[in-house]
């Protein structure tokens, strides 16, 4: 459809109606033909070296420009947001451990110290009881020494007056004896007379 | 309002219909030709490619220097999308590969991309430079001064002239109409063959250079496989048969590189052409958004493309043989 007419034919305006050609444009003339202008079949698309090799250019020079101002800086950006997120993030997940650690020192810590009071109380009462064992054990022999020794005192005095009385009893007797020797007595002033010793030695009302 | 709205619409396009007629278009596959720079024809997709590559430049020079870790603005704009695009690469081909293949791929979506969006430019088909006498229906340009430049154009209710019946009109005196082509000065670059065939070119040879620069000279085991032939088993003749259609899908992939983008975006040009000669006003945007899509949707292809032969070429097969036998 297309392969018979020249290559160079411009397309008339599609969209506006009104087609301005500038000055300098005007003056160029249809002479200058591509290439392509007698060519028919595939050739009729308009290949030309001129054209492929602009466009090769074109891309090379966008390629670098592009890779120098936009694909390295924005992909450096991109792996240094990264990192720095990830690097919050990590000391986010840091910071929690660390407050769980230290969370669960504290409770280490007081459960340590309630261990410990706990164990001064046990210990303080142990030392209260035995201490109370050991007073009343202490309480109880002085008790019984002292009863030992009040008991020990009356035997001795109850023997030093046994003595005291045997002693007196005897002197008594040898003075009731010598009386009565002295007299002859009947049975009444017999008894008078030993009454009278027991009265006089205070023997009697004593005991 | 809504009303009011239909209304507008209803009269813009039968407004359309009376009050402007274009010139029958003429559909010419080739870039036509503009100016001269030295021995060098510029034809208008080269100008076009040109202005594509400046703007693209000044937009990355402008985004990188704003760049920074707290994304923002222009920049923060661009930025999202790089590494959007980057994220879906590294998705692909794993991340080793990634910061080889993306700058090329990257690039191949991007000049892709701007090329046919420029390419959508009211700019486009509306000026440029006039081949009197040219065409077999032929506009008929008035001639102007403004500011004492000489200027054509084509007058809102276009005439045509037919050469297979009529006369082409000629300008003999300043002032006079004359009758013509007209060839843009913008072209959408991709209806130019050459562009897809120079990104397609650019394409194989990294993809190459990667399989070469990854597996060695043994990556051309693949296309001359002659181990067996030499130990004169009958296989041999199989592979070297299958490097031999290796070698020419390697080959014919340029071709359908090229083909698949100049004639996506060319049909487009063609139907944008068409319609806006037949319905100039509201219907038209239909097949803008149409072109829109199918540019956004070519440029990914091709880039993606890209990425996928690129990856099976750094990708030893033999060795994945030897790692399948191992784990057996």
């Amino acid at each position: 459809m297309f392969d018979r007419r020249p290559s160079w034919i411009p397309a008339p305006p599609g969209k506006r109606a009104a087609a301005v050609a500038g000055g300098a444009l005007l003056a160029a003339t249809p002479a200058l033909a591509s290439a392509a202008e007698e060519a028919s079949g595939i050739a009729a698309l308009g290949f030309s070296l001129p054209s492929l090799v602009s466009n090769l250019i074109n891309f090379t020079i966008l390629l670098i420009v592009l890779r120098l101002f936009l694909y390295k800086p924005i992909l450096r950006l991109l792996d240094e947001r990264k990192a720095r997120i990830q690097e919050g993030l990590e000391r986010a997940e840091q910071a929690a451990s660390e407050a769980s650690a230290s969370e669960a020192e504290a409770r280490q810590a007081i459960e340590e110290a309630q261990q410990q009071a706990r164990d001064l109380v046990a210990q303080a009462q142990e030392g209260a009881a035995q201490l109370r064992a050991e007073l009343e054990e202490r309480a109880r022999a002085d008790a019984d020494q002292i009863v030992a020794r009040a008991r020990e005192e009356v035997a001795v005095e109850r023997d030093q007056a046994i003595e005291q009385l045997r002693r007196e009893f005897a002197d008594l007797t040898i003075t009731a004896a010598e009386r009565v020797t002295r007299q002859s007595l009947d049975r009444a002033a017999h008894q008078r007379l030993i009454d009278e010793v027991l009265v006089e030695g205070g023997v009697g009302d004593q005991n | 309002m809504r009303w009011l709205v239909v209304a507008g619409i209803v009269v813009l396009i039968v407004g359309g219909f009376v009050l402007i007629k274009p010139p029958t278009p003429a559909i010419i596959v080739a870039p036509e030709y503009i100016f001269s720079i030295g021995p060098l024809e510029v034809t208008n997709t080269m100008f076009t490619s040109w202005f594509v590559v400046a703007l693209m430049i000044v937009a990355a020079v402008l985004a990188s220097r704003s760049m920074s870790l707290v994304p923002g603005g222009l920049s923060g704009a661009v930025e999202a999308f790089i590494g959007g695009f980057y994220q879906m690469t590294e998705g692909i081909v794993g991340e080793a590969n990634a910061r080889r293949f993306f700058p090329v791929v990257a690039t191949i979506f991007l000049y892709v991309l701007v090329s046919n969006y420029v390419g959508l430019l009211p700019m486009n088909f509306a000026v440029g430079a006039t081949h009197p006498g040219t065409g077999e229906v032929q506009a008929v340009f008035e001639q102007t001064s403004i500011a004492g430049i000489d200027m054509a154009y084509i007058p809102i209710q276009a005439d045509t002239v037919d050469t297979t019946q009529e006369e082409a009109l000629k300008a003999e005196h300043a002032g006079d109409s004359f009758s013509g082509l007209l060839a843009p000065l913008f072209r959408s670059v991709m209806t130019d063959v050459n562009a897809p065939l120079a990104l397609a070119i650019m394409s194989f040879i990294f993809v190459e250079y990667w399989g070469l620069s990854t597996l060695g000279l043994g990556y051309l085991k693949k296309f001359f496989d002659f181990g067996n032939l030499m130990r004169l088993r009958p296989m041999g003749i199989i592979d070297v048969f299958v490097g031999l259609l290796e070698l020419i899908s390697e080959l014919s992939r340029m071709v359908s590189f090229t083909f698949r983008l100049f004639g996506n975006i060319f049909a487009g040009e063609v139907l944008l052409l068409m319609m806006s000669f037949m319905v100039p006003l509201v219907l038209i945007n239909v097949f803008y958004g149409l072109e829109l899509f199918v540019g956004l949707i070519q440029a990914f292809v091709f880039a993606m493309l890209t990425l996928v032969f690129a990856q099976s070429a750094v990708t030893s097969h033999h060795g994945d043989e030897e790692h399948e036998a191992a784990h057996e």
